[in-house]
């Protein structure tokens, strides 16, 4: 099956290099670790097949787009698709400059998840294959199944479908593994219900891991800032040691920074060296956005970007 | 050779709790580093894996107070950190994290002693433990020991299931062993069974590189910019690699001042990634991605050793396995062009 779509992932993107439609493509290959892929950035045919499709396809590729020149394709999962879109509606990107390949995922793995679930490291799994709707994980001499909200990252659940939009071509069918909105929202169900104080020091817990390597903001297509404020020194908005109070002010404001523009796509939480579970605030910031402005970032071009636009008649109930 | 049962060795590390402050390989913030031995614990005895952030952030933290100063009669008066810093053992390090140290003393104590790394270090013991279950990242066996060799280390443990056989490497590693419950002498047996054990440590090491083929193309390819912009293509320029690398010691330095003038000077991680890097003093003579990718794998691969006779890498394969994108540095060593003899005959010849 995935091989299959792979041969025709390879068969498109080679007649698109072959006739000029693009000039390079970025999309997965094959990782050096087990359960891993790396982008693949070429304009060489001969690399071509080297793309693949899997389970395993983390990176949001969008994030490369701005530094790339001429027609670049790019093959883009369902977030990314909208990463894409989102960085058209601020002009970092021209639609004329890039062709979407769409690759329905039907999710991707959370390998962290996959981890809890075997007692294991990720290198010492055998085995990740899907059997239907279970994800069969062979480890320790023997398989097991589990379900696909078990082992998908939790950006990944309740992924809505209809989202995919402005793809030039589209390889493979698009329907989610795992439906239902609520599905992707028990984390913050669970933060809701602490006191605030208790919330408190949770997050200062949490913050006072970070080590400050910036790997969610240099991962994230939404922090497309030349110069990032945590980098300004006149004035300087905060300090660059790595305080736990700084820590949280720093990703407080990174929030604040892409909301509107934040997709979701997990990839902040799945590379944080500190498993600071970032993903709770992307996925909190995108139900408060969608309740403050019926918005969904990058669903819609020409729409002007939530946060760059703004109506004298639009309510004012942003501070609270 | 002497030997220790596993179920000693929390006695053991008691012991050392009234001298030391006792550091221990734990999960218990949320993410694996060496933490404060709660006294419980005994996890580590049976499964220690690399931890994440590695040991050296016991030497050069993430973040050190160098001074404090105020103001004094349009003056500054400087009041210096107290003391020593506290004395502490490091249990269950492996040999490429213990290895890195040893390496990055070297520029420690080179142009001038730096106190604040080499005061940690003299107040420290290294308790290393042998590494029997590599990670898939893993390659120290291509720079030139092993998963289970004694090396940069005070006392090493290795192995060899309810007891671990204990080597003596320096006085200090004698001195903390003086007087230990439960050190018994080990059997010829014991000895086999930890020979078997580093043995078996050692084919786990399945990533290979070619020191000697790198060394040789690394000074040839340096101007090859087509290479290096396609191997750095993929690098998002984040600071994971070179945070969680053992032999990355690059710091900045930053103050804190309160409205008074008083304040603190502090120094913390820096990373030759980061586009801003250097441009507090001057500019980063490395804008491009590529040239900053380039100085990565020179700095560990031919500054390093020309200034100290040895690679600024020990093969713990973190920053391969930690990183965003699969950014992986022997897939870069491997593929370095062959370049051409010409050109290593100019560089000779310049030199």
């Amino acid at each position: 099956m995935t091989r299959e779509i792979e041969k025709k992932l390879r068969d498109a993107v080679r007649e698109l290099l072959e006739k000029g439609t693009i000039d390079r493509i970025v999309g997965y290959e094959a990782g050096s670790l087990k359960f891993s892929t790396t982008p693949l950035i070429t304009s060489n045919k001969a690399d071509v097949d080297r793309l693949v499709i899997n389970p395993f396809t983390h990176s949001n590729l969008s994030v490369f787009l701005r530094d790339l020149c001429g027609k670049v394709g790019i093959v883009a999962k369902g977030c990314d698709a909208r990463s894409i879109i989102s960085l058209i509606q601020d002009r970092q990107i021209a639609r004329k400059d890039v062709f979407v390949i769409g690759a329905p995922c039907g999710g991707v793995i959370d390998l962290a998840k996959v981890e809890k679930l075997t007692g294991l490291d990720r290198d010492e799994v055998d085995d990740i294959v899907w059997q239907g709707e279970k994800a069969a994980i062979t480890f320790a001499g023997s398989t097991q199944k589990f379900s696909a909200k078990e082992v998908l990252a939790d950006s990944c659940l309740g992924c809505d479908p209809s989202d995919f939009k402005e793809c030039d071509m589209l390889i493979g069918e698009i329907e989610p593994i795992v439906g239902g909105k609520e599905l992707g929202q028990d984390r913050i169900r669970e933060m809701e219900a602490m006191a605030p104080a208790q919330r408190w020091e949770f997050w200062k817990k949490e913050f006072s891991r970070c080590i400050r390597c910036y790997g969610c903001r240099q991962v994230c297509p939404a922090c497309f800032c030349d110069r990032c404020f945590v980098e300004e020194t006149e004035p300087r908005w905060i300090s660059p040691l790595p305080k736990w109070q700084d820590n949280l002010i720093f990703q407080v404001v990174r929030m604040m920074h892409v909301a509107g523009r934040c997709t979701n796509c997990g990839e902040c939480e799945r590379i944080c060296p500190a498993n600071i579970p970032l993903g709770s605030l992307t996925k909190k910031m995108e139900e408060i956005v969608d309740e403050l402005f019926q918005y969904r970032a990058g669903t819609d071009k020409d729409a002007p970007p939530l946060m760059a636009a703004y109506q004298p008649d639009e309510l004012e109930d942003l501070m609270r | 050779m002497k030997k220790i049962k596993k179920q000693s060795i929390p006695e053991l590390l008691e012991k050392w709790q009234k001298e030391f402050a006792v550091f221990v390989p734990s999960k218990a913030s949320g993410v694996s580093q060496m933490e404060v031995w709660d006294g419980q614990d005994t996890a580590f005895l049976n499964r220690n894996r690399n931890t994440a952030v590695p040991p050296k952030e016991k030497f050069l933290p993430g973040m050190e107070k160098m001074f404090g100063f105020r103001k004094e009669e349009g003056s500054y008066v400087v009041e210096p950190t107290d003391g020593e810093p506290p004395k502490q053992l490091l249990f269950g390090i492996h040999p490429c994290d213990a290895r890195a140290i040893g390496i990055i003393d070297m520029v420690f104590k080179d142009a001038y002693d730096d106190k604040y790394y080499l005061s940690r270090r003299e107040n420290t013991v290294l308790v290393g433990m042998a590494c029997t279950s590599p990670y898939d990242s893993c390659f120290c066996t291509s720079l030139g020991f092993g998963p289970a060799d004694a090396m940069d280390v005070d006392i090493m443990l290795i192995d060899i299931g309810d007891a671990f056989l204990i080597e003596e490497v320096t006085e200090k590693g004698r001195g903390i062993l003086a007087g230990a419950k439960g050190v018994i002498e080990a059997t010829e047996k014991d000895e086999k069974e930890a020979a078997a054990a580093r043995e078996s440590a050692n084919a786990k090491v399945s990533r290979k590189i070619d020191t000697a083929e790198i060394s040789r193309r690394l000074p040839l390819v340096f101007n090859d910019r087509e290479f290096w912009e396609e191997v750095s293509a993929k690098c998002v320029s984040c600071g994971i690699c070179t945070f969680l690398c053992p032999t990355c010691y690059c710091f900045d330095i930053n103050d804190e001042m309160l409205q008074d003038g008083s304040g603190a000077r502090y120094r913390n991680w820096d990373c030759c990634s980061f586009a801003i890097y250097t441009r507090m003093p001057a500019e980063n003579p490395r804008e491009e991605k590529w040239r900053r990718v380039r100085q990565k794998v020179y700095h560990k691969y031919l500054f390093y050793p020309e200034l100290f006779n040895v690679i600024a890498c020990t093969g713990c394969g973190r920053c391969i396995r930690q990183c965003p994108v699969n950014w992986d540095i022997t897939q870069t060593l491997s593929n370095l062009p062959a370049g051409s003899p010409g050109k290593a005959e100019e560089k000779k010849k310049a030199s």
